[in-house]
Parts: structure tokens; sequence; C-alpha cells
């Protein structure tokens, strides 16, 4: 009797309610995935039946791991994309982490000029899709010999690039590095932001020098934002797939994802799951090292106190040039890209860059048999439309899904903090931002093309994709969520509470209300996100759901990079005119979505 | 010798005046307090000094020694003027442990090993925080954290040390407690203090000046006793002394050769300066402030009042008295009590009855009513 009183209880609180769905959900959304990438790695699959030889489809088996890890192939399969793969991410977090973090110090600490555009055009490579960079990387510095056509660069100057330069690593590491480079600026320029300057004047008073206080006081305090951006940026870019597609690829260039993405979709689905096994492996490790060394005794908790009148650094006489570089920089970034996509989507033959040779043919042509076989303009074509549609429907529903679920997983999650199944629930939830998108979606396509329970086969259905989305970008709803009910006093919703005001109106009147636009930020990531995401539902797709990203890659792996230009110039356009629109009417942010202040 | 001179010193913040033509002169081994509402460019005063802050204008000398000219363009950066800093929120570095903190400007200095460790107990011996030298400033409380910030300014032994606002976070006993030591620290060290605060009581207990300040203007630079008993205008009346300065609203004309008849609608007195003897126009607006402490509640007293609250608090009661619908706050001294709406007699005691200008607000006289 006691303890069914205590159930009772314990389930009269909607909080308990909401952190026990989630855990079972997640549980089944999260783990049983994981398990099930475990279990393949141990199984005979279909297209594999040829190799492991006297086998039915099902069995158990050791011959993956043994030839991914341990034969004479390996290193060709496995070592030297992981190699790869290790050196690229390395390299992102260096560059994101640097050029983020110098920025995110000019910004908060000095007396640079244009501020307010520097903090708005600083965060778009991160609203663009990360490829976008990478396609006008392509456009600029692409060579004859390897890309077949030369880019605008060998066009305006005359000089061939190098292979080096133009494919594979070092173009890969920089893209990368400045597609995340606005995390490392939102996560450090927040901390910056709230960090008492009075620290650093301490120090000078004492008489440091302007280097030691950077190396002493500056650095050590932001630790925890660079460690936090070192997790976020190593992961995405070690799960980083569209880049080192366009990069890699042709120079033969192989990480991780690309080589799952050709065993996954091949013949050997084994392989690609104990790559995505290593992968979430390595996720986890960072995510344990990060936490253990944030949870140390040098609690950072006094550096949020409000910070007084910050001084700022007098730059003197480097002030305006270092402004206009900076500005110039950001605008090549941001802007250019876009100016290469509308000049490639115009041009007739690829590396003729002569008036004679425009067309607005790959835009409103009907048309021509002998050019991509027929495929009509962008902007006349059902095919196009029918894409940005499914795009434009799937990014909202998913959108709905994360925004709606992180909220109420934020909510519980602060009220019950410290308890285990508080704990668990967020780890959970955070979960799915360390899965490799791909094997993400390679697992939810085996998982969930046969009837399971009470839900139906899902194959090829545009419910999967919207599924797949939305625990894929629950992390961020979650974080933002999180976030924004820290900042909330427990007795703002108290004081509701002893009025007799219901738990739904309490949440739709009183908790909602308040953190609107963090909220929103849960929204707004998630829907960008997957707007502009390829990796994790290229392999889902079927022509009936196909998306803008997915149609983009095809027409990019079909050479008809003139279309493929084109819709990236159309996908640019809109997620950064919808981020921009939401930021505006609402006060939402993809820095309050990343867990910026 | 002076140790630090503001001349005309101005700080604006686009619009706002923070700092308005500041003119001061702090001499050696004073205890000197900035004084004012909270937004008066206390801390922006401080700030300038140490040379954290540039000003618009003026100069500011430390040791006769020009740190800062707007004129000449003189600019010397914080960590050559030799002071030392306090800081409102102690800003004690959190990733440092205690002697970490407090041997970092040591270090600068470039002493060795030995001679840092030996400075760095002495001071935590000094300030009784020994026990806590491998702490982080988050495994402390807000006293002890106070002391180390206290510890790592007083290391490299400044001969000025600034203070901004340094007791603010604390509770009202550990701020007793702080007090006192703060004044023993100054004896101690023989250096130069100036103190921020905007708590009168403070200020008027530690310092041997006081400067106050309003809205950016300087209001009165003088000992805190004169503040008290002479103040400069109405404003430093008012925002000195706790209870406040009763204030009474009058009209006043010469009478007897050198006595003021004063009119306040239902009261009428007749003041007599004790400073020198002043002329006022017939009929002047004024103001007549008269301490809490210099209202005697006596039966030999001639003016009739009816009690209109107590607040006994065990060594002194504070009374309200209403007199003919004015309200009167008088000091009683001693644990005593009386009915409310009981009739008693009141008395002016004391010689420091001030009378200012309703207008310009300045002090015209000091003076006895009768
Ligand atoms: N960095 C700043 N930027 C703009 N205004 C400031 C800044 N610092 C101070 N002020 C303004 O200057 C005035 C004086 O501030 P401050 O010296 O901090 O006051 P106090 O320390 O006496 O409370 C205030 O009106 C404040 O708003
Ligand atoms: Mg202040």
């Amino acid at each position: 009797m006691k303890y069914r009183n205590k159930v009772k209880a314990f389930l009269k609180k909607p909080q308990n309610v909401i952190l026990l769905s989630l855990a079972f959900i997640l549980v089944y959304l999260t783990v049983v995935p994981m398990i099930t990438i475990i279990l393949d790695t141990f199984t005979v699959h279909q297209s594999e039946l040829m190799r492991v030889k006297g086998s039915k489809v099902g069995d158990l088996t050791l011959y993956h791991w043994g030839k991914v890890l341990f034969s004479s192939s390996s290193k060709k399969i496995f070592y030297e994309p992981f190699l790869n793969t290790l050196i690229v991410s390395l390299g992102t977090c260096f560059v994101a982490i640097g050029l983020g973090g110098l920025v995110a110090w000019l910004v908060t600490r000095t007396n640079i000029r244009f501020k307010g555009i520097i903090s708005t055009l600083f965060i778009f490579p991160y609203i663009m899709p990360s490829w976008t960079l990478a396609m006008a990387w392509l456009n600029f510095f692409k060579n004859s010999r390897v890309g077949g056509a030369p880019g605008i660069f060998t066009a305006l100057f005359g000089i061939e690039t190098a292979d080096w330069f133009a494919y594979g690593p070092f173009p890969i590491i920089v893209v990368l590095g400045l597609h995340y480079a606005p995390f490392a600026y939102i996560l450090i320029g927040g901390i910056l932001r709230n960090m008492d300057a009075n620290l650093e004047e301490a120090a000078l008073i004492l008489k440091a020098s302007r280097g030691k206080i950077m190396r002493k006081i500056t650095i050590p305090i932001v630790l925890p934002a660079i460690l936090s951006t070192f997790l976020l940026v190593f992961s995405s870019a070690m799960s980083a797939f569209a880049v080192p597609a366009f990069l890699g690829t042709s120079v033969r260039y192989q990480v991780l994802t690309t080589q799952m993405f050709r065993t996954l979709n091949g013949l050997n689905p084994g392989y690609g799951y104990i790559m995505a096994l290593l992968m979430i492996g390595i996720g986890i490790l960072i995510l344990g090292v990060n936490q253990k060394i944030i949870g140390t005794r040098k609690s950072f908790t006094t550096i949020t106190g409000k910070s007084s009148n910050i001084a700022y650094i007098n730059l003197r006489n480097f002030k305006i040039p270092i402004s206009v570089a900076l500005i110039v920089f950001i605008g090549m970034v941001c802007i250019l890209p876009l100016v290469t996509f509308a000049i490639e989507s115009f041009i007739m033959e690829p590396g003729n860059y002569s008036w004679s040779n425009f067309t607005t043919l790959f835009w409103v042509g009907e048309g021509n048999p002998q050019i991509a076989n027929g495929e009509p303009g962008i902007l006349r074509n059902p095919t196009i439309f029918n894409g940005l549609w499914n795009s434009i429907r799937l990014s909202i529903s998913v959108a709905f899904i994360a925004g709606s679920v992180g909220i109420l997983a934020g909510y519980a999650i602060v009220k019950k903090k410290g308890t285990r199944l508080s704990t668990m629930v967020n780890n959970l939830a955070f979960f799915p931002y360390l899965m490799p998108s791909m094997a993400f979606g390679a697992i939810y396509l085996s998982m969930f093309a046969i009837k399971r329970g009470f839900i139906p086969s899902l194959y090829g259905s545009f419910a999967l994709l919207v599924l797949v989305g939305a625990v894929k970008y629950l992390p961020f709803a979650s974080r933002a969520s999180v976030g924004a009910m820290h900042q909330l006093s427990n007795e703002i919703e108290e004081a509701g509470t002893i009025q007799g005001i219901g738990w739904t109106k309490r949440m739709l009147r009183i908790i909602i209300p308040i953190q609107k636009s963090s909220f929103i930020s849960g929204y707004l990531l998630p829907f960008i996100s997957s707007m502009r995401e390829l990796s994790l539902f290229i392999l889902l797709v079927t022509p009936s759901t196909r998306i803008l990203t997915t149609m983009l890659f095809q027409y990019n792996e079909k050479g008809w990079s003139q279309y493929a230009n084109a819709i990236n110039l159309l996908i640019v356009l809109f997620v950064v005119g919808s981020s921009l629109i939401v930021n505006r009417v609402t006060g939402a942010s993809i820095d309050k979505g990343i867990g910026g202040h | 010798m002076p140790e630090i001179r503001l001349k005309n010193l101005t700080k604006r913040f686009g619009k706002t005046i923070a700092v308005d033509n500041l003119d001061l002169v702090i001499q050696e081994g004073e205890f000197v307090t900035l004084l004012g509402p909270s937004g008066c460019g206390k801390t922006t005063t401080l700030r300038m000094i140490a040379g954290l802050e540039t000003p618009s204008e003026g100069e500011i000398y430390i040791d006769e020694t020009c740190v800062f000219s707007s004129e000449e363009g003189i600019d010397i950066s914080p960590d050559k003027r030799n002071v030392g800093f306090l800081f409102q929120n102690y800003a004690l570095w959190p990733h440092m442990t205690v002697y970490k903190n407090i041997s970092f400007g040591l270090e600068n200095l470039k002493w060795d090993k030995k001679k840092i460790k030996i400075r760095v107990e002495e001071l935590l011996n000094m300030l009784r925080i020994a026990e806590y030298g491998d702490r982080y400033p988050s495994e402390l409380s807000g006293g002890q954290q106070q002391r180390v910030a206290i510890a790592r300014t007083l290391a490299t032994g400044p001969k000025i040390l600034f203070m901004d606002e340094p007791l603010s976070n604390l509770d009202a006993k550990l701020r007793m407690e702080m007090r006192t030591e703060l004044k023993r620290l100054h004896m101690e060290t023989d250096s130069t203090f100036v103190y921020v605060t905007h708590d009168q009581l403070e200020a008027m207990t530690l310092s041997t000046k006081i400067c106050l300040l309003d809205e950016g203007l300087l209001q009165q630079f003088a000992p805190p006793l004169d503040i008290y008993h002479n103040p400069s205008n109405h404003f430093v009346a008012d925002f000195v002394g706790s209870p406040n300065i009763n204030i009474l609203e009058a009209r006043g004309n010469n009478v007897n050769l050198d006595e003021i008849k004063l009119d306040s609608g239902s009261l009428e007195f007749l003041f007599a300066p004790t400073t020198s003897s002043v002329n006022i126009r017939s009929n002047q607006k004024l103001l007549l402030g008269i301490r809490p402490e210099d209202i005697e509640i006596t039966d030999k007293g001639d003016i009739q009042g009816k009690v209109y609250s107590t607040l006994p608090s065990g060594m002194e009661t504070i009374v309200k008295i209403d007199v003919n619908n004015i309200i009167l706050t008088c000091v009683v001294f001693g644990g005593v009590d009386f009915e409310m709406g009981t009739n008693v007699k009141i008395a002016f005691k004391s010689e420091n009855n001030v009378l200012f200008d309703r207008v310009s607000k300045l002090n015209i006289a000091s003076g006895r009513l009768m």
C-alpha cells in the first residue's frame, strides 16, 4: 500500500512522467540502435553472402572485425581513413577554435570597429550548409588536371593551383574549420562576455604583461568553453561527410565517413557499422574527458558574476587595419561563395568565363536533350519544387518535434537536477550528437525497414526522415532548453503552483513566455540543420521523398555542376533568410541554440 | 607631500557625465573615502586613478608624477602606477589556489621562490587564512574570499591602495568585523587608502576624510565630523547620518541684530548663528536641518508634541513626534520607550542646526534654536 502511494505520488509530478517517458523513448531510439550497430558488426548481411563463405544472412561472424582491423587490406579499408579522420578533425578544431576564439576576443575585449556586422556575419558559415564553402573552394581553386575545368582563380590569374591546395586534407580542414568557427565564437565569446573583466585588470595591476594575462588568466578561464567547443567540433568534423566527399574523393583522400558511405551503400555494411561504432566510441571518450576536466574543483562558477564596466583594450594604430582585414575576410567567406554559385550556375561550358558562354538555361531553360539529359532549368523543374517542398516540410516537422520534446526535456532535467534519472536523460538526449549522421541514418533504415511492435514498416516513408531528424537534432533543442531553464528561478513556477495554476497552464503561460527566445532557438537550430543536412538523409531518401540536398549531391555526382550550384544558392538563401527572419521577429538566435549567452 | 592629485578630472560615457570636473588632493597616509549614492561616479573615479579607465579630460598626479594628462597625451598604464586595487567582487582567479592567487603578483616582480613563499605565508597568517592556502576560491566563504583578495592586493606592498566597496558583499556582522580590521590594516601598512562605499556609516567610521559625490560632482571634501556637523549643502546633510536629519521648510527674516526669525507655518523659531552673522532677504525661503540627536524629550521643553511612533533598539530609541502635523525624528539614548499617542515636550539642545537656502540648497549658517 505504502509502495503504491509512493508510486502514485511520484507519477503525480509532471517532470517525473516526462523523464520516465523520455528515458524509455530515448533508450529505444538511441541505445537500441547502438546495440543494433554492435550486433550488425557481427552479422552476415545479404550483400556479404559471397564473401563470408558458407553462411546465411543473419549468421554471427567475426569476419568484419577481422577484415577491418587485422587483415592485409585493413590499412586501406580502415587505418588510413581513420588516420585521415583524426588529422582532419584535429585540424578542424585547431582552425575553428583559433579563428573563432580570436574573433570572440577581438569583439568582446577590444575596441575593434564594426562589431555589429562582424558578429552577425561571422555566424553565417555555420548557417550555410558545410559543403557550400567546399563547393565555393572548388569553383575557385579547382584545376584542370583533377577537376576537368579550371576554376575562377585560374581563369583570372592564369595560375594553375596545386593539387594539395585544391583538394585533400588542406582544403577540407580549412573549410570545416571555417564552418565550425562560429561554434567557438559563440561559446568562447559567451564566456568572455560574462567573464568579469576585473579578473584581467587585477592581473594587470599586479604587473602581469598582456601576454601573461592571456596565458595565465584569460585562456584558463575560457578553457571550459574551449573544451566544449572541442567536443562539439571534433564530433561534427569526424562525422562530416559532404565536405570530404566534395574535396577529397577526386584525389582518393578517404576519411571514415566517405569510406562508410561506400561500404554502407555498397557491398559491406558490416565494415561501415564497425567504423560507425569506433567513431561513436571516440565521441564518448571525448565527452567523458570533457566532463572530467570541467567537473574538477576549479569551479568556474564565480565567473558568471555581472561584468562591471569593461574597459576595451585599445588597439591604437592597429584598430583600423585589423577591423578592415576582418571585415574583408568575413566578406570573402560569407559573400563570395554565393557569388561563385551564381556565376557557375549561369555558364554553359564549365571553366569558360567569357560573356558569350553565359546562359540562363540552368535556371529557366526548358531543357535541352543534349545537355544533362534534357533536365529543365531549376525554376521550371517540378522535381526541384517537389524537393524544395519536401525539404521544407521535413525541416518544419523535425524542428517541431525536436524543439517541443527539447523544451519538455530541459524542463524536467533541470527540475530534477542531480537525480540519476535526470542525468541519464540529459546524457541520452545528447547522445545522438555523437552518432555519425550517416551511420545513424543507416541504422534507422535497417531498424525500421520492418514492422516493429506497433510501429509499421517505415521504409521509404517520409515519417522515417522526420524521426531520424528529430532524434539527431534533439541535442540542440535540449541544450538550449536546459540553458534557458537554468536561468529561470524555481520560485517563478512555484508562485504559479501556489495559486493553484495547473501544470499545462504554468508551462504555456509562465515558463515558455519568459524564456521564449531561448526556446525558439531550440526550434531554429534543428530547422536550419535539417534544411541543409545531407549525410543523415542520404541513405534514407527514395525518389518520392527526395529533398534538395540529396538532389544537389546527385547532380554533383553526375557532373551537372551548374544545377548543383543553382540549388546550392537556393538552399543558402532560404536558410539564411529564414534564420534572419526568425531572429528579427522572435529574438531567437543560433547563439542561444548552441549554448552561448 | 600629496600622494594623489586630480585636476579637472572628467569622464564622459557617451552623453552621460560620470565624473564632472573633479579636483582632489589626497595626502600621504590618509584614508579617504569616496562616498555617494549608486551611480554617482565613485568606481569610475577610482578606476581612472588606477589607470583602468581613460579619463575624457584632466590630469592625474601620483607621487608628484604626472600619470595622466589629456592635454599632453600622457597615459601611464596601470602596471606602472604602483598601486593596489581591491575589486568589489574580489576578482579572485577561479582556476588558481589561494596560494597561487596571492603569489601571482610577486612572481611578476621576479621574486625568487623562497622569498615568495615566506611572504605569502606571512600574509596568510596576517589575514588568518593560513589553512586555506590550497583551496580554490569557490571553496571559500564570502568573508574568506575577501581576505584572500586583500592578501593578494597587499602582497606586493603597494604604497597606495584602492578599494571598491570591498565590504558590500558581506553580511552585517562580518562587515562590522572587517571594518575594524581595515582600520588596523591602514595603520599597520602605513599606506594611503582610497576607499569607495555608498554606506555613509562605513565612510564616517573609517575615513580620515570623506569625498562626497553626487551625479559626478564633488559635494564636499572634509573630515567625517565636519561633514556631519557642517554639511556644505542640503544633499550632504541628508546623505550622512542615520536616522536622517530633520528638514523643515521655513521662511526667514533678520531680526535683533544677527538673529533670524524662522516661520515654518505651524512652528516658529529664533535662529542664532554661531558661525558669522548672516544677512538674508526678507521672507527668504529656507530649509532648517536638525539632527535627531539634537532634539531632546524633556519636561522642560517648550514645544508640545505627541508620540507618533517609536523604534526601540536597546541602545537607543528612535522616536517620531508629531508637532502640529510636522513629524520630527529624535533619538533617545538608552533603553527607554514611549507609549504611542502620549503627549511630550521637546527642546533643541545643540548649536549645530543648519540653515540652507531652499533654492541653491547651500549652507547659510549653523546655529542655536531658541
Ligand atoms: N563602461 C561604462 N559605459 C557606460 N556608462 C558607464 C560605464 N561605467 C560607468 N558608467 C556610468 O557612469 C556613471 C557612474 O558609474 P560608477 O562610477 O560605476 O558609479 P558608482 O561606482 O558610484 O556606483 C553611471 O551612470 C554609470 O551608468
Ligand atoms: Mg561602483
